[in-house]
């Protein structure tokens, strides 16, 4: 119960962040907007890490320079996902957004890429997404 | 509209390589400073493109207070997500992450809070969400009800994150 309480918490903040980014992006600018929530989250998520005292940060000398960049991938996410909810609001950039992701884990995890374990790609994985585009249709018609 | 659906291609195309790359973080350290890093890191790069796209016109901007507070939703986001995969496993909890994204998605276009265009709710829009909700559960679930736990995805791909 509590698990399932979390998990849709954690759905209501991601869209709760699309709206909020789109909202603060109109009034101030894209970059400014990108800039200032990945700004406030770091300083909050430095805090986490000085109270829990983790010392994990030592091992990062140890992760990959191309993995442990990943973050500056959010540049591209945030600017897209603000542009796009302007552009035809939250539901249909998230339900496209979730769409693009999960085709792409098929193939990383399918391939193998980027040091995944390779996964067999299972149908209903197929016949879930193309569910998922039906559902798109089905909205925008 | 065009625009906005090529934009949610590549804005989801790079939240999945992004999970995967944070998902080989994490293999060497904790959730909190992977997330730490990873927000410092979209910090630095979303300045520097500012930088590059405005120059110093990024720093002329009127903020309203609340807009300071608004990182606070992304740790949100990780603590809620960490707790739900801890409890209920990977699959079942990003599924249900993922169906209440689009659900809050369509609560939020039809009431227009925060300044969002108004959209109307009509029953196609719910039909709509309904037939992504379940092909998302098909995805995630899927592999379970085969009963064939080779056919699961790395959870770390799938993951919900932005």
């Amino acid at each position: 119960m509590k698990g399932i309480l979390f998990a849709l918490l954690g759905g209501f903040f991601l869209t709760f962040q699309s709206v909020a980014n789109a909202t603060i992006s109109s009034q101030i600018g894209s970059w400014q907007a990108a800039t200032m929530t990945q700004l406030t989250g770091f300083v909050l998520a430095i805090f986490i890490v000085l109270i829990i005292r983790d010392r994990s940060y030592r091992q990062l000398p140890q992760v990959s320079p191309l993995y442990a960049s990943g973050g500056m991938l959010a540049a591209i996410v945030l600017f897209s996902n603000m542009t796009a909810v302007h552009i035809m609001g939250v539901t249909l950039t998230i339900a496209i957004f979730l769409i693009a992701q999960l085709v792409l884990a098929i193939a990383i995890d399918g391939r193998g890429w980027f040091d995944m374990s390779q996964k067999r790609i299972g149908k209903t994985q197929i016949v879930g997404v193309l569910m998922m585009i039906a559902g798109v249709i089905i909205l925008k018609l | 509209m065009a625009l906005g659906i090529f934009l949610a291609i590549i804005g989801g195309a790079f939240v999945s390589i992004q999970n995967t790359f944070n998902a080989n973080v994490k293999k060497q350290v904790s959730v909190w400073t992977t997330t730490a890093l990873v927000l410092f890191l979209g910090f630095a790069a979303s300045l520097a493109a500012g930088l590059i796209f405005e120059g110093t016109g990024l720093f002329s901007f009127q903020a309203e207070p609340w807009f300071w507070f608004s990182g606070i939703v992304g740790v949100g986001v990780v603590a809620c997500v960490t707790q739900g995969v801890q409890i209920l496993g990977p699959s079942r909890a990003i599924s249900l992450v993922m169906v209440s994204q689009i659900f809050f998605g369509l609560m939020w276009d039809t009431l227009g809070w925060f300044g969002l265009e108004q959209v109307p709710f009509t029953w196609q829009s719910l039909l709509g969400v309904l037939m992504i909700s379940g092909g998302v559960l098909l995805f995630q679930l899927g592999p379970k009800l085969e009963q064939k736990p080779f056919v699961k995805l790395n959870p770390e791909t799938m993951e919900a994150n932005d």
